[in-house]
């Protein structure tokens, strides 16, 4: 049964934009499965560890800014640069992991508020590398040819893929994690921090070890975003809504579930996103993170363990 | 030595208004344990209250306070009483992730009915800035920081004196204790937040006619408020005081004698630090 659901899901990730193929929906699955990426990295630091981090756009941020400034200042693809967006991030979150995690509980939260701000006012005033407010531009990507088939950069389906495999990637790394030592480390640490420490779990290097794995697929997201709308600038990729976006993918989805970041991503981005398009379009309004405001309010207060949390036990204990 | 001596007259001016925020903020922590991060929404809501005062009432806004400390209170009552009570008890956590919900509702609610324009609020009589002295001093944040020096005697005076105030002191210390001591925990409750939120409200409105106002600029003041209640140790109210007008003067010292871009960094730095190595707050009051 497991199984069966699991192959037909990916048949359907894989399928999708064969099946509907309409710009404003393909760009409507890239944004959820973006989104799942994000949540994805928000959960394993937030799900697994119980460390609740307000400054994952600083990740998400290391990871557009390393790929759009390898493409353009060295032309290395952005494919490349994607990877490597990640591991920058994870390198980031090294020295941010050892200092905020002497902090517990909401101090942690603040601690992380702060850091990211700071990074991105760096990124703001930083212009000989990161060009300042004014931000970077991709105009074109570098060919790829299949064969005979170059592959056409300006259809969003070949963007679709790349995203699909990420999205798998953060899927298959939480699954992976929930089975490791660091997963179990993790939930200790999230029970009760100091029972873990006194067992003998170097709580420190357990929470750092998750931080950056996480930050390494938002990272990865980010360079994604940058390739995807090839253009950035500071306060699109480090700005404290985006933090808190990940924050309510995660919860909505519900926390420490392998599928819920995908589940929290389908709610809030597709109904986002749509309420978006009916808000401007028949409006001229801006305002649809109403929804996701009111969503996270709903969901702490009705359903603390999220929908896929909730809805889990009900489908014979699916992860 | 003249630049120096302006930089901390306006840092003082602002510093007194960071500081009426960051009361607020704390007293909501010290008594309910809530992290308030729609406490920058109430701020941002006194400025729009300001803003529609002067343009559709013709009420100049320093007059508008006396109608918007009321309101604002009554919301507080509202949104404690409806929206926080239940959550509360489920740890400081879920309320942090809630309120962060609840801020996100009430930003984007005023975007949907005011739009994303930047808005300012001219007063005829604030064209020039005064000049004791030699120094500069902008009108309309001279009149706010004198009211604001009077909101916070009055608001010293009601924890001090009152028996409200005393019983908001006392839950603050010690909730159980205060509760057997015959306390209203939960009425007290309601006050301290509606309190909060009617303080954070007066500071938007003293505040309007000094900034831009634009619906999500709660983002920006929550971040700073945060940084002045740690700086004073959470839940200290003349901790947040001190925080406040030390922020304030240590951003316009920053901005003239470190770089303009990266004042608002220093905040945040200095916030960093003390949450490292002091957590209880620089005055050593907080609790953490």
């Amino acid at each position: 049964m497991k199984k069966i659901v699991i192959v037909l899901a990916l048949l359907l990730l894989f399928a999708a934009p064969l099946i509907v193929s309409a710009p404003f929906f393909v760009h409507l699955m890239i944004m959820v499965l973006m989104w799942t990426v994000l949540g994805a990295s928000w959960n394993i630091l937030g799900g697994f560890t119980g460390q609740v981090s307000f400054g994952h756009a600083t990740f998400l941020g290391a990871g557009a800014y390393t790929t759009m400034i390898l493409y353009l200042k060295l032309g290395i693809a952005p494919w490349y640069g994607i990877p490597i967006g990640g591991l920058v991030a994870a390198l980031i979150a090294l020295p941010i992991g050892f200092i905020c995690f002497r902090l517990r509980g909401p101090y942690f939260a603040l601690s992380t508020l702060a850091v990211a701000e700071i990074i991105r006012l760096v990124a703001l005033n930083w212009e000989s590398l990161t060009n300042g407010p004014v931000g970077l531009l991709i105009t074109t990507l570098p060919d790829v040819t299949f064969g005979e088939k170059s592959i056409d950069w300006e259809n969003k389906i070949p963007f679709y893929y790349i995203i699909a495999i990420i999205t798998l990637g953060s899927i298959v790394a939480t699954y992976i994690m929930s089975r490791t030592r660091l997963g179990a480390y993790s939930l200790a640490i999230r029970e009760d921090i100091d029972s873990a420490e006194a067992i003998g779990i170097n709580t420190v290097q357990a929470r750092v070890a998750a931080l950056s794995l996480s930050a390494f697929f938002a990272g990865v997201a980010g360079g994604f975003y940058a390739m995807y709308l090839r253009y950035i600038d500071p306060d699109a990729v480090f700005s404290i809504p985006l933090s808190v976006e990940m924050v309510f993918i995660a919860v909505v989805g519900g926390l420490t579930t392998v599928a819920g970041p995908l589940i929290g991503a389908i709610v809030l981005v597709a109904f986002g996103e749509i309420f978006r398009e009916i808000f401007l379009v028949h409006f001229k309004l801006v305002g649809h993170l109403i929804f996701y405001g009111l969503m996270m309010m709903i969901v702490i207060r009705y359903l603390p363990e999220g929908i896929w949390g909730r809805l889990r036990p009900r489908v014979g204990n699916q992860r | 030595m003249e630049t120096f001596v302006q930089s901390i007259v306006s840092g003082i001016l602002t510093g007194s208004l960071y500081a009426m925020i960051g009361v607020g903020l704390t007293v909501i922590f010290g008594v309910m344990r809530i992290i308030n991060m729609a406490h920058g929404d109430m701020v941002m809501f006194g400025m729009y209250g300001a803003f529609l005062s002067i343009t559709f009432l013709k009420i100049d806004p320093f007059l508008s306070i006396i109608l918007w400390i009321p309101i604002a209170f009554f919301i507080g009552v509202f949104i404690y009483r409806f929206l926080l009570k239940n959550i509360v008890p489920a740890g400081e956590l879920n309320t942090l992730l809630y309120t962060a919900g609840l801020s996100l509702f009430i930003a984007n609610l005023v975007l949907l009915i005011a739009t994303g324009d930047y808005r300012t609020i001219k007063l005829k009589y604030a064209i020039m800035p005064l000049r004791p002295f030699g120094i500069a001093v902008p009108i309309p944040l001279a009149i706010a920081f004198g009211m604001a020096i009077l909101i916070t005697f009055a608001l010293y005076w009601f924890m001090v004196r009152t028996d409200t105030g005393r019983a908001i002191r006392a839950t603050s210390q010690e909730p159980e204790a205060a509760a057997l001591m015959g306390v209203n925990v939960d009425r007290t409750a309601i006050i301290t937040f509606a309190l909060g939120t009617a303080l954070a409200c007066a500071a938007g409105v003293l505040l309007a006619p000094s900034l831009y106002l634009y619906p999500t600029v709660g983002e920006i003041l929550v971040a700073k408020c945060f940084v002045i209640v740690v700086l004073g140790g959470l839940g200290s109210v003349p901790g947040a005081i001190a925080g406040g007008l030390l922020l304030g003067v240590v951003e316009s010292l920053g901005a003239v004698y470190v770089s303009v871009p990266y004042k608002d960094a220093i905040g945040f730095v200095i916030f960093l630090l003390v949450l490292l190595f002091k957590p209880s707050g620089l005055f050593g009051v907080g609790k953490s």
